[in-house]
């Protein structure tokens, strides 16, 4: 039997049996070459598992754990949905820093609108705050788990440096951030917007200018799914 | 008629029950398939994007696991599905935008955020032609048999064994250069 370097592998994996097994044995115990190779094929295999083990002791990022936790019943039926995270990140072309942002803000799970048309200052909207369809949806939906196709899209929501909540939102053609107050949702900045080509194409650039504005006024990092919906049962208090 | 009910309410509790399974066992995996990814991808970073990506897709086609066969090999192989996609995608933007001699630099694009300085051995394996770093990884760090490791991948067992071979001796010649 020739011994060859895939043998000699499958032998220190531990994948031969029997006769095999008995023959590669033999030809090690005869051969310090052999012996070597099987040692050497070890000792790599140990640096690597020592190497790769901490990724595995070390606890799941909450963002991903969540996307298992918060699943259930809202999912519902309509799973097949989900948009790919990567077609996402692809139309946006995020800038590197901004990525982290952009697990959060990406993926728009699934097509569960939530309608609920509270609105605490009805009628009239003070100066400078968001009425009307941009006070609902900046009120009810969830970054995480909105239509793809709604008028207003809430980009992330994150708590602001000096406490208070705020969500980055976009149209088609403007977007912004608000935060809230007492009064209601406060516009802190506007943005327009390149027009969004059909929903197929998101304009890389302005998108981007619009995070990274929530990036600089964040606290710290953007909510995750849970977070953001806890936020919301608390009616967007600190 | 009331017998009917509770076979019905049994029905619902019963699909419920899978549905929890499901979530559960992926939540189980998780750690091993965060650590799958990050080698795959090379940064914790990228390794965490490509396991939300996995996982989305797995919840989005949970109806196609069959209930009885190993999960965790399922779930890898769509990892490294979603894994290979997204390197040919990359690389076709790269060729247009960027310097074709990135080296180091290709799967670890969140380097500068990575929790991990890129070591000797992340280096070695950033590398490898990617058949041959999910052949190391599956074998060398997940432990699986090259029987699961080349259904995972999809090639014969062979096949695998000689990626694995090649990228092994890739690996040493590179980490005792490096040193």
């Amino acid at each position: 039997m020739m011994v060859t370097d895939e043998i000699i592998a499958a032998f220190a994996d531990g994948e031969l049996e029997g006769a095999d097994k008995a023959q590669v044995e033999a030809a090690i115990a005869a051969d310090p070459l052999l012996a070597r190779k099987v040692e050497a094929h070890r000792a790599l295999k140990a640096r690597l598992a020592a190497h790769y083990a901490p990724f595995a002791e070390g606890g799941v990022p909450p963002h991903i754990a969540a996307l298992l936790e918060s699943g259930g019943d809202e999912r519902g039926t309509d799973t097949v949905d989900v948009v790919s995270f990567a077609a996402e990140r692809q139309k946006r072309g995020l800038a590197p820093f901004l990525r982290r942002w952009a697990t959060i803000a990406g993926p728009a799970l699934a097509a569960s609108l939530v309608l609920a048309l509270w609105q605490p200052w009805q009628g009239e909207t003070p100066e400078g705050y968001a009425g009307g369809k941009l006070a609902a949806a900046l009120d009810t939906q969830l970054a995480a788990n909105q239509s793809l196709d709604a008028d207003t899209r809430i980009l992330l929501s994150f708590e602001r440096q000096g406490g208070g909540l705020c969500r980055a939102w976009r149209g088609a053609d403007a977007g912004g951030i608000a935060c809230r107050d007492d009064t209601g949702w406060k516009i802190e900045r506007q943005f327009a917007l390149d027009e969004a080509a059909s929903g197929q194409f998101r304009q890389a650039g302005s998108e981007a200018d619009l995070l990274a504005a929530a990036q600089d006024m964040a606290a710290s990092g953007a909510l995750d799914a849970a977070g953001e919906r806890a936020a919301r049962e608390r009616n967007w208090q600190p | 008629m009331d017998e009917t009910l509770g076979a019905i309410r049994f029905i619902h509790g019963k699909a419920h029950t899978l549905a929890i399974r499901f979530e559960n066992q992926v939540l189980e995996l998780l750690p091993r398939l965060r650590r799958f990814a990050i080698g795959l991808a090379g940064s914790p970073a990228d390794g965490d994007d490509l396991c939300q990506m996995t996982i989305e897709r797995a919840l989005a086609r949970r109806d196609q696991w069959q209930e009885g066969t190993r999960l965790d090999s399922w779930m890898y192989r769509i990892m490294r599905n979603i894994f290979i996609d997204e390197r040919r995608a990359t690389s076709r933007r790269r060729e247009t935008f960027v310097d074709a001699d990135a080296g180091l630099t290709i799967g670890s694009d969140g380097a500068q955020e990575a929790q991990v300085e890129l070591g000797m051995v992340d280096r070695a394996m950033a590398r490898l032609p990617d058949e041959q770093r999910e052949a190391v990884l599956l074998v060398m760090v997940e432990g699986c048999s090259y029987k699961e490791a080349a259904e995972i991948v999809g090639c014969p067992v062979g096949t695998l064994n000689s990626r694995l071979v090649r990228g092994r001796d890739a690996l040493l010649s590179l980490l005792e250069d490096g040193q």
